[in-house]
């Protein structure tokens, strides 16, 4: 076993990206297997480097894998059997045969009564279980109905992925925002989601797509509640290549050209 | 429409949520599945590029989490955690044909995250602050942390792959770790 501490930080993350070659992973796992102050290490190492699934593009899984999923965990619920198997039957009191033949009926009685209670109560919980099934359902047929479009146009290959940031000198209040846009020219759709703060009462923020040549396109204009997210989807004129996309402030309703401060502003590397 | 009963399940912490799973309660695995299913996929499809088999793993991850939630210890690691590292090795066993890792997933893989991703805002966030932190590396260090993380190779199939020296390639990547830990976690 080595008994030094691995000298560098960077050394944990790519032990946890599976970067080391085997003598060299194997020199670090051996140490950190006996070293709890590295093993915490390795612990916040592996979440620096899970994050990094973030870079991935957004793919939805079918609605079909839950709804699989959920029968599997239904069926393999704990039944009514194994509460039966081990009832116990009751014990037999002594008394001439007449009350031997009840005493050996009684447990058969109850046990069949008990069975039944059960079934009754197993039924009622599939019965929820299985309205609760398909509540989460048409939940989400309609989930997958408003983001189906949204996942069509993730996955086409010519789309991009544009991040928006606040500009260097915005007020502190928009120091926070940001967005991304995803943008594919050769159908001209586009889905803004971000986060700004509150319009103040006079003013809307108006999204643009600046293209390479000529003024900027207009892609909507839109007021954010406190805190909330926004996110827009919206069809534009096809095959317009853009240099940029940009957030303005503008007066309320929006303007044909921009004339307000850009608040966020995503250039396309 | 989010009814009441959904938006109390928006809210709910995972351990909380754990919590029910041991107790046998399906609907707190089907608001996990809600919460993290999308960004599991993502992952599971960009590394596979097959989407079947990416969604028999996502289904095997919940599943697995539904039959063993009580090894699970939400005080010493995260969930989303958890499950992005289990989605990335079960991913990449397949890719490279080997067997699924053995031994106790659940206890074993302690994974510490510092963001709290159990909104989809927040997943949001995160993910356009990755991909403008991954933007932002030089190109041939950007590629170098790619093909670690979403195809597992070590330093030398890096090497091996690109055709650059060992020595260039263990650099390029422990630049640009040190840069990721610098842009994101600081
Ligand atoms: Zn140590």
């Amino acid at each position: 076993m080595s008994i030094e501490h691995p000298t560098r930080m960077e050394d944990f993350d790519l032990y946890a990206l599976g970067a080391l070659d085997d003598a060299e992973r194997r020199a670090f796992e051996s140490h950190v297997a006996s070293c709890a102050e590295c093993a915490e290490k390795v612990a916040e190492a592996r979440g620096r480097v899970a994050i990094l699934a973030f870079a991935s593009p957004p793919v939805a899984p079918s609605p079909g894998v839950k709804e699989t999923l959920m029968r599997q965990v239904i069926a393999s619920a704990e039944g009514p059997g194994g509460s039966f198997a081990h009832a116990k039957p009751e014990p037999a009191v002594d008394g001439g045969i007449f009350a031997r033949w009840w005493a050996g009926l009684l447990p058969v009685a109850t046990a069949f009564a008990l069975a039944t209670v059960l079934l009754w109560l197993h039924n009622e919980q599939l019965n929820r279980q299985l309205a609760d099934l398909r509540n989460t359902i048409t939940q989400q047929k309609q989930e997958l109905a408003e983001t189906r479009h949204q996942a069509d146009l993730i996955a086409e290959r010519e789309t991009m992925v544009v991040p928006l940031w606040s500009q260097k000198g915005t007020p502190e209040s928009h120091a926070e925002g940001h967005a991304r846009v995803l943008y594919n020219a050769k159908e001209g759709m586009m889905t803004y989601d971000g986060w700004l703060p509150s319009a103040p009462a006079d003013k809307s923020y108006q999204l643009w797509l600046v293209p390479m040549n000529g003024a900027p396109i207009s892609a909507g204009v839109f007021n954010p509640r406190n805190g909330e997210m926004s996110h827009m989807m919206m069809k534009l004129p096809a095959g317009v290549t853009a240099k940029e996309f940009a957030v303005s402030l503008e007066p309320v309703g929006g303007m044909p050209h921009p004339t307000g401060p850009m608040v966020l502003v995503g250039p396309i590397s | 429409m989010v009814t009441a009963e959904k938006r109390a399940e928006l809210k709910a912490t995972d351990a909380s949520l754990i919590h029910r799973i041991v107790q046998r309660d399906e609907s707190a695995l089907a608001a996990l599945y809600d919460r993290y299913a999308g960004m599991l996929s993502s992952v599971l499809n960009r590394i596979l590029r097959d989407t079947q088999a990416a969604e028999e793993i996502l289904q095997d991850i919940f599943y697995q989490l539904w039959r063993n939630a009580a090894q699970f210890d939400s005080s010493r690691g995260s969930l989303s955690g958890w499950l992005l590292v289990i989605a990335r090795n079960r991913a990449l066993s397949r890719l490279r044909r080997h067997n699924p890792a053995s031994g106790d997933e659940l206890s074993e893989n302690t994974v510490v995250v510092a963001s709290n991703l159990e909104s989809s805002v927040a997943q949001q966030q995160l993910m356009s602050k990755v991909i403008s932190a991954l933007d932002n590396l030089p190109k041939e260090q950007r590629a170098a942390i790619e093909l670690a993380y979403f195809e597992g190779l070590t330093h030398s199939e890096i090497a091996q792959r690109t055709g650059d020296p060992l020595g260039t390639v263990k650099t390029r990547l422990r630049s640009a770790v040190e840069t990721l830990k610098r842009d994101l976690h600081s």
